[in-house]
């Protein structure tokens, strides 16, 4: 194949056919066009006359140019021009082809598979055997056809790990096994990983290595801390590039549970820096409900930084029995409880009845002994909510009879009178220390400090749910702290005080690491494998390679300490881990990790991701001939006049090509113009034939008795479908309503709520007579309900006698149709609409009111036939004609309100106006 | 001897050519108001001149009591002069006016039988005698001659450019000769001139094509006359329009200068004019001949 400038030709001697254009331009030039015959009555005065040059017209320059072009497109075109022609040499043998397949891949994960394909079509193309070996997810070699392994393409994905070491060696070893020689195609993520080298050094000895790598740098964002009052993130890269600003989206639910970005921070790297700082700085509020950071425009699980509790501050409420005593501050109950809270919560402090409905996370009762019922039960429902109640004991706990004959359903067990206190002054034996925990227990692994000691305690009655509930005891088995589980929630009691009046513990640092497990407070510091010890942590979501939360499903629990730093393999997949109360993440990057970029050695090929795939262009250059051809045959046919009788059949075909739905248009024109032409009233299709045909009706008597009697000069009406015509035409909608139609679509609400802001007007008629009270007594009346309740309807209310319905053209104070019902409803006046001394009217609303509704079936009274006599019978005798009248005046009155708005209560200005008159 | 079928189709097609023709000449003649040709003094006629008073000599039938009876004075009642005038018509049926340029122009044949009719009609009505030249169809008067003259009208004639018929010339009368001229002109001098000599005055219509005055054509053509007699081919129509547009103004010219020299009247139409006009031209420069 010959490549000249980019594209390659399978049969580059056909090119030489373009030297004969030039040629062929003579030519074609030198043979005139055949003559046109034409019947010309005037040729008797021509007779005689000859020509005074013997060449003739030559055909136009732009035919010949439209003929040359589409001889030199069939020539091209055969010559078999490739775009983006492949011009390597293809290999032979069997073809390793190795992928990274780790999360830093993600990001370019669709380039890679591409190129896979590609790689697997020229292997194809070849008969070359290929493997695919994914060294995050290492297997035997298995070479097999090409085909096979694109049919499996689907199924690579990346995972969330970098080549563990022992993955690494699986691989080594599959390649030792292979026994033969091969080539290798690397299909690097370009980060660096262990033992890279030998791998690098192993494939080198089998065959030729080749390296495909993005040039782009791999982008990773390590956990997110809380400093300062702000979020702390840092995104690391792994090539030393230019300057770059990369954002930090911080994903969440919205109070609506629905999953949208809460934050965006641009983070920027300088020039030549790896690292790039942001701090977000947001309400607590808001930081609560973060559940992950990513990187923008890209999907990887190293661009992703999940949020777990050290995050989250927890809102702690705290109440103390007694009141503070100023200048005892190490007395107080809650000294120590603040100073062990504070740099990672966030304290509520105040009454009891205020702070419950606040939802802190936790509720702290120090010495609190009797709660009053109604304090009790807004308790209760928030620790059965979740909510968790943390309480301490104290001298008046101690002396009151809370939980004493029957447990106290907010104290995990009952209490013995006084408790005890040993080791006193007053006292036998010595202070008591604090027994190991039990490994079921929450404190499970905490060391606990040899100098703490309980000199004073309450005591538990044994019951037989006793042992089931303590989570901490002395060393003699009396129980510290117990715990019972209430609907979702907790109480734990601990049965020593808040302050250091009866142990030592809230002075040591045993307290606040039992507080963090208790969850009660969030640690701010990432937990380390000390911190984690004997703990077991069950997975919740488990991150893929991509950065997305899955079920964790039955993955197996991890214990705390590998949690911590054990490396990230198909045993720990980074993702949201639980234990007790606590979250923890684990995240794909470390807080202080570099991204090491792979380097390869000289020997190795390194080539880009980006594949051009081989396009042949001759088809394409063949069809243009044609097209060509076929314009030079109607450009001749134009030429000598015989396109006379096929212009109509190539106008209509152009039109049929170039106007999908000429019809559509032309039928939505028409409509348009129909209804604007003209005033026309309209009413709304309901899809009941019978109520449709009295609808348009009464419009049309309604329109006949305007045309008589006002200036209003309406067309026939029209009948409108909300859901595909404009509304926008027509100065009121009619709306018959009938439980059987349709609810409109969304789109058609849209519409309607768009005409009814615009200044439109429909007028509900429910035909029951009944619905003015706003029962919803009738199905037609429910109906309406339904039908407006997406409607942006303003308050309504029963028209007034004084609202300018009742004035705008005939002075009416009733509004009969062919029932003679009750009141119609009408937007409500503003409140502030009052009358004012000597004028008629209130000043009312400025607009016309957006709805009318009432139940009188006007249509039917206002209906006429083709004779223009009435459709309808309405009451009896001269009443009923009468009825009638007030009907159609009801109408007129409408019409007018709808077109001249407020202009009739303009008329509160008619007094003043005539005074000034001098009248 | 024709078979009974075929005459009856063809004279069926005939007929159905007619109302037509006959239809639009009537509605274009109706768009003319006119009376017939009073000579404006008093003489042999129909309708009333004037009353005037009765003289000696005046036979006693001829006074008119009615007039007479409002007064003293007896007077008589005078008709006005009429006498009706023969118009003999020749409306070219040759092939060559079987064109039309364009679809939405009507053919020149067409166009030209529609204004002879429509005269007729106008003449008929206003009580002259119309007939056609030559022996065909002498000149009658009264509504049959109308159907009559239709349908001598919508016979197209074989050959390419037809010749005006100037045999049985009547003396003294009107003629119109409706065609394109575009034929031999020589037939029309010895016509025009036969006709000034029995003191024959009338009107010459000529009747051209839009593209016939424009000469829109370029490139290699072979121009063929419509009864196909004719040839000629070039190869740069083009080049010969300004000829062309040259012969037809002389052609014109010539029309003019034998009009003129034989005291008749020369008008040109297009078809892509209104037809109504050109009625109206032709029958005021009738009018103009019976004044």
């Amino acid at each position: 194949m010959t490549v000249l400038g980019g594209i390659g030709f399978a049969a580059p001697w056909l090119l030489l056919g373009l030297a004969a254009l030039p040629i062929l331009w003579l030519l074609l030039r030198a043979v005139p066009p055949a003559p046109i015959r034409r019947r010309f009555p005037g040729v008797a005065l021509l007779l005689g006359l000859s020509d005074e040059e013997s060449v003739s017209d030559r055909s136009p320059w732009w035919l010949l140019l439209l003929r040359m072009l589409a001889v030199a497109a069939m020539i091209v075109g055969l010559a078999g021009p490739v775009l983006n022609p492949q011009t390597r040499p293809a290999g032979s043998g069997p073809l390793l082809i190795l992928l990274d397949a780790s999360w830093a891949g993600a990001a370019s994960w669709g380039d890679k598979i591409e190129l896979l394909e590609s790689q697997l079509t020229e292997a194809a193309r070849a008969s070359r055997p290929v493997a695919v070996l994914s060294l995050t997810a290492p297997e035997p070699l298995n070479f097999r056809g090409a085909d096979i392994w694109r049919s499996r393409l689907a199924g690579l994905t990346p995972q969330p790990w970098q080549p563990t070491g022992g993955q690494v060696d699986a691989a080594l070893a599959a390649l030792a096994d292979a026994g033969k020689r091969f080539d290798t195609h690397w299909l690097s993520d370009g980060l660096d990983f262990p033992q890279r080298t030998d791998l690098i050094a192993a494939l080198q000895a089998r065959g030729d290595l080749r390296v495909f790598q993005t040039g782009a740098a791999v982008l990773g964002l390590s956990p997110a801390t809380f400093e300062d009052g702000a979020v702390q993130l840092t995104v690391h890269r792994s090539q030393n590039l230019a300057a770059r600003e990369v954002t930090v989206l911080a994903q969440g639910r919205d109070p609506g549970g629905t999953a949208r970005t809460l934050a965006t921070v641009p983070a920027r790297f300088a020039a030549g820096e790896l690292e790039a700082q942001a701090a977000l700085s947001l309400p607590s509020e808001l930081r609560a409900r973060i559940t992950r950071f990513e990187i923008g425009g890209q999907r990887s699980a190293g661009g992703t930084a999940l949020v777990d509790d050290g995050l989250r501050r927890r809102e702690v409420a705290l109440i103390a029995g007694r009141a503070d005593r100023e200048g005892l501050e190490l007395l107080s109950p809650l000294h120590f409880l603040e100073q062990a809270l504070a740099p990672n919560a966030d304290l509520l402090t105040g009454a009891l009845e205020d702070l419950v409905p606040a939802k802190p996370d936790v509720i702290v009762l120090a010495d609190v002994a009797t709660l009053s019922p109604g304090e009790a039960a807004a308790l209760g429902e928030w620790v059965e909510a979740g909510g968790m109640l943390l309480r301490f004991a104290g001298p008046r706990l101690a002396a009151s009879d809370v939980s004493r004959a029957d447990e106290d359903p907010l104290m995990p067990v009952r209490l013995r009178a006084g408790g005890r206190s040993v080791g006193g002054a007053m006292s036998w034996g010595a202070p008591k220390t604090l027994a190991p925990f039990a490994d079921d227990s929450p404190f499970a692994g905490l060391a606990i400090p040899q100098d703490v000691t309980v000199s004073a305690q309450v005591m538990a009655q044994p019951d037989p749910t006793l042992s089931e509930r303590v989570i901490a005891e002395l060393d003699d088995g009396t129980p510290l702290v117990t715990r019972k589980r209430i609907g979702q929630g907790q109480v734990v009691l601990f049965h020593i005080t808040a302050n250091a009046e009866w142990s030592s513990l809230p002075l040591s640092g045993l307290f606040v690491e039992m507080l963090e497990r208790l969850a009660v407070s969030s640690s701010s510091t990432t937990p380390d494998a000390a911190d984690l010890k004997g703990t077991t942590w069950r997975p919740v979501q488990v991150m893929d390679g991509f950065g997305s939360l899955s079920d964790a499903g039955a993955l197996p629990g991890v214990a705390g300490a590998d949690l911590a730093d054990a490396p990230l393999g198909p045993d720990l997949r980074p993702g949201l881990y639980a234990s007790e109360e606590r979250q923890l993440a684990r995240n794909v990057l470390e807080a202080d990790i570099s991204l090491a970029p792979a380097d390869w050695p000289a020997d190795v090929p390194v080539e880009g991701l980006s594949v051009a795939p081989e396009r042949p262009l001759g088809g394409a250059l063949l069809a243009l001939a044609l097209i060509l051809l076929a314009a030079d045959v109607i450009a001749a046919l134009a030429l000598s006049g015989r396109l006379g009788p096929m212009r109509r059949a190539a106008v209509v075909l152009v039109a049929l090509l170039l106007m999908p739905q000429p019809g559509l248009a032309q039928e939505n024109d028409n409509f348009a113009v129909r209804a604007t032409s003209e005033l026309v009233l309209a009413h709304v299709l309901t899809g009941n034939k019978q109520l449709d045909e009295v609808a348009n009706a009464g419009l049309m008597g309604l329109s006949d008795t305007l045309f008589f009697r006002t200036s209003v000069e309406p067309a026939p009406p029209i009948g409108v479908n909300i859901e595909s015509d404009e509304l926008a035409f027509f100065p009121m909608l009619y709306w018959p309503i009938t439980p059987e139609q349709p609810t409109p679509s969304a789109a058609a609400y849209a519409k309607l709520n768009d005409y009814l802001r615009s200044g439109g007007l429909i007028l509900f008629d429910t035909r029951d007579a009944n619905v003015a009270g706003f029962g919803a007594a009738s199905p037609n009346g429910r109906k309406l309900q339904d039908l407006a309740a997406p409607l942006d309807i303003p308050p309504l209310e029963p028209l007034p006698p004084d609202h300018v319905l009742t004035r705008a053209f005939y002075l009416l104070q009733d509004f009969p149709g062919r029932y003679s019902g009750r009141d119609i409803w009408v937007e409500a006046a503003p409140p502030d609409a009052q009358q004012i001394e000597g004028m008629p009217f209130r000043n009312l609303n400025d607009n016309v009111t957006p709805v009318v509704i009432g139940g009188n079936d006007w249509a039917s009274a206002w209906a006429i036939d083709a004779d223009g006599r009435p459709l309808l019978p309405v009451g009896r005798g001269y009443a009923g004609e009468r009825q009638r009248e007030l009907a159609g005046r009801f109408g007129v009155n409408l019409v007018m309100h709808v077109l001249t708005g407020n202009y009739k209560s303009d008329q509160v200005h008619v007094p003043a106006l005539l005074d000034r008159l001098g009248q | 001897m024709t078979p009974p079928p075929t005459l009856r189709e063809r004279a069926e097609g005939e007929a159905g050519r007619l109302p037509p023709l006959l239809a639009r000449a009537e509605h274009l003649a109706g768009t003319v108001l006119l009376g017939e040709h009073g000579r404006r003094r008093a003489g042999l006629g129909d309708d009333f001149w004037q009353y005037r008073p009765a003289q000696i000599g005046d036979s006693r039938r001829m006074i008119d009591h009615r007039r007479s009876a409002r007064g003293d004075q007896q007077f008589v009642r005078e008709r006005e002069w009429q006498i009706a005038q023969s118009v003999m018509l020749w409306v070219d049926q040759g092939a060559s006016m079987r064109f039309a340029s364009t679809e939405t122009l009507p053919t020149k044949a067409d166009r030209a039988r529609l204004l002879g009719l429509a005269l007729a009609i106008l003449l008929l009505r206003g009580g002259e005698r119309v007939g056609l030249s030559g022996i065909g169809l002498p000149p009658r008067r009264g509504q049959v001659q109308i159907a009559r003259l239709a349908q001598a009208l919508a016979v197209d004639a074989p050959q390419d450019y037809a010749t005006p018929d100037h045999r049985a010339m009547i003396p003294h009368a009107q003629a119109v000769f409706i065609s394109d001229f575009l034929g031999d002109i020589e037939e029309l001098r010895v016509a025009l001139t036969k006709a000034a000599d029995r003191s024959v005055r009338g009107v010459v219509l000529q009747v051209l094509d839009p593209a016939e005055e424009s000469f829109p054509f370029q490139g290699r053509t072979i121009f063929e006359s419509v009864g196909g007699t004719l040839h000629h081919e070039t190869l740069k129509a083009g080049d010969l329009r300004a000829r062309y547009l040259d012969r037809l103004a002389r052609r014109k010219d010539e029309l003019a200068q034998l009009t003129r020299v034989t005291g008749w009247q020369m008008g040109l139409h297009h078809t892509g004019d209104s037809a109504q006009s050109a009625l109206l031209w032709l029958y005021r420069a009738l009018d103009r001949g019976f004044a």
